[in-house]
């Protein structure tokens, strides 16, 4: 078999038995980086491949359903509905009981495809139109610098903002748990394909957080991390995804969701 | 009765926004998905965080949900499960505890007497569990419902990266035979 090194080798052809001593891991979503590569590429022009690889996804997706159920905490239905937007229907006096008791901290109200209730927004504590010039700054260091992470003090390049502003650059608001706003990020959906975050969370807290992206096949993929100080961070870097990104959200390490965006 | 809707109904409710449907789409597989969440990763905050996500990925996808290619449990265990990965892979915490592994897998290839109907295809998927050699049956899981890549696997097991390759590759193929007793397979 031909070497399919991530580090040392290019995106080398496979044929259907190299195809299926990778299919598995492929199959399980384990595969990565230029063997991943590969064999999609392999399985673009090979029905019989393709059908093999789809067994085995269905083999995993099946393995997942004998994972025992476990009930969720009290309260769990509402606190979804809730999230959705919906009406607990008939009450839910359990949930609700949780809820009081935890001040609905893990409820974050979404519009699917919209914008988030004007209601729930506070002004930032920058302008927009500050941040947008910061974003326009960021592309001229991107395609100045080439593609890598970056902070926002590093960007000095003054391209201006209307030369990027558009269908490419697309924005949205961050929003916490309680719906007030956390700032802004910004995705230029064309190349080069860059994004920016600029948050500015109430708590105050000096943390690291995740950027991570969601994509349209339900993925959720991390791009970068930043330093968040006294609540104030900013952030900037390349992305890359074959499905449309549908929303951006920050995380702690620990995994707790600070702010997310919806585009 | 809500019990009797049928799964693709509930999805299209809660698509809609139809708060019964939702709630009892919610309430049909809130165990399902919590389940999912808390094996992945065996926190209970961190797997109801997760299970909130995953539900919401369901009414924001709903209209994109393809019958043809799939159940709504598939489909909705298969969100949840990548999220769930995808949230301790961000919080580089350890993907597995070895104690985790090893009850995941006795839950999993275990076959109550109430569950084991011939002809059933999550029986046969647990029977041919149990005749894997332990260590590809450790590699599956790993990979499989841990997210756990072959070079991750080799260093939890202190292997060879081709043998954490090979374990995946052998284990998956007899699960797989399994499932579609046509094929002889050749390993």
């Amino acid at each position: 078999m031909s070497e399919l090194n991530g580090e040392t080798g290019g995106i080398d052809r496979v044929d259907c038995a190299q195809l299926a001593d990778m299919a598995a891991e492929l199959a399980l979503g384990v595969l990565t980086g230029r063997e991943r590569a590969a064999a999609l590429a392999h399985l673009d022009g090979c029905p019989a491949c393709s059908e093999y690889v789809r067994e085995l996804t269905v083999t995993g997706e099946e393995l997942l359903g004998l994972l025992p159920p476990h009930e969720p905490p009290a309260g769990f239905e509402s606190r979804v509905l809730e999230r959705l937007g919906l009406p607990v229907p008939g009450g839910d006096p359990q949930g609700r009981e949780a809820e009081a008791k935890t001040g609905g901290a893990r409820v974050l109200r979404l519009r699917r495809g919209g914008t988030q209730p004007a209601s729930g927004r506070r002004q930032g504590r920058r302008l927009a139109s500050a941040r947008t010039l910061a974003a326009a700054a960021i592309v001229g260091a991107v395609l100045a610098g080439g593609l890598g992470g970056w902070g926002l003090h590093a960007a000095t390049s003054p391209q201006p903002a209307s030369q990027y502003a558009g269908a490419m650059l697309r924005t949205a608001t961050l929003l916490t748990a309680g719906h007030a706003a956390a700032g802004e990020i910004f995705l230029h959906d064309a190349t080069p394909r860059w994004m920016y975050a600029d948050v500015d969370l109430d708590n105050a807290k000096t943390t690291t957080v995740l950027c991570q992206l969601e994509t349209s096949d339900g993925k959720v993929t991390t791009v970068g991390s930043f330093r968040v100080t006294d609540g104030y961070g900013s952030w900037g870097g390349p992305w890359t995804s074959s499905a449309k990104v549908t929303g951006a959200r920050l995380v702690t390490p620990g995994g707790t969701v600070l702010a997310s965006a919806t585009f | 009765m809500t019990t009797q809707v049928p799964d693709e109904s509930l999805l299209a409710g809660l698509g809609a926004g139809d708060a019964d449907l939702a709630a009892a789409f919610v309430r049909r597989f809130q165990g399902l998905v919590f389940g999912v969440a808390l094996t992945v990763l065996g926190d209970t905050g961190a797997a109801e965080d997760i299970a909130q996500l995953a539900f919401e990925r369901a009414w924001r996808y709903a209209p994109a949900f393809d019958p043809r290619r799939g159940s709504v449990r598939g489909w909705l265990t298969t969100i949840t499960h990548n999220l769930a990965v995808d949230a301790i892979r961000a919080s580089k915490s350890s993907l597995m505890e070895p104690a985790d592994l090893t009850e995941v897998l006795v839950e999993i290839s275990d076959t109550p007497e109430a569950q084991a109907i011939a002809g059933d295809r999550a029986s046969s998927l647990r029977r041919a569990l149990r005749r894997l050699p332990p260590e590809q049956a450790r590699a599956v899981a790993m990979a499989g419902i841990y997210g756990m890549t072959a070079r991750e696997i080799a260093v939890a097991e202190e292997i060879p990266l081709g043998t954490a390759k090979t374990r995946i590759r052998y284990g998956m193929h007899k699960l797989r035979v399994a499932l579609v007793p046509d094929d002889v397979g050749d390993e």
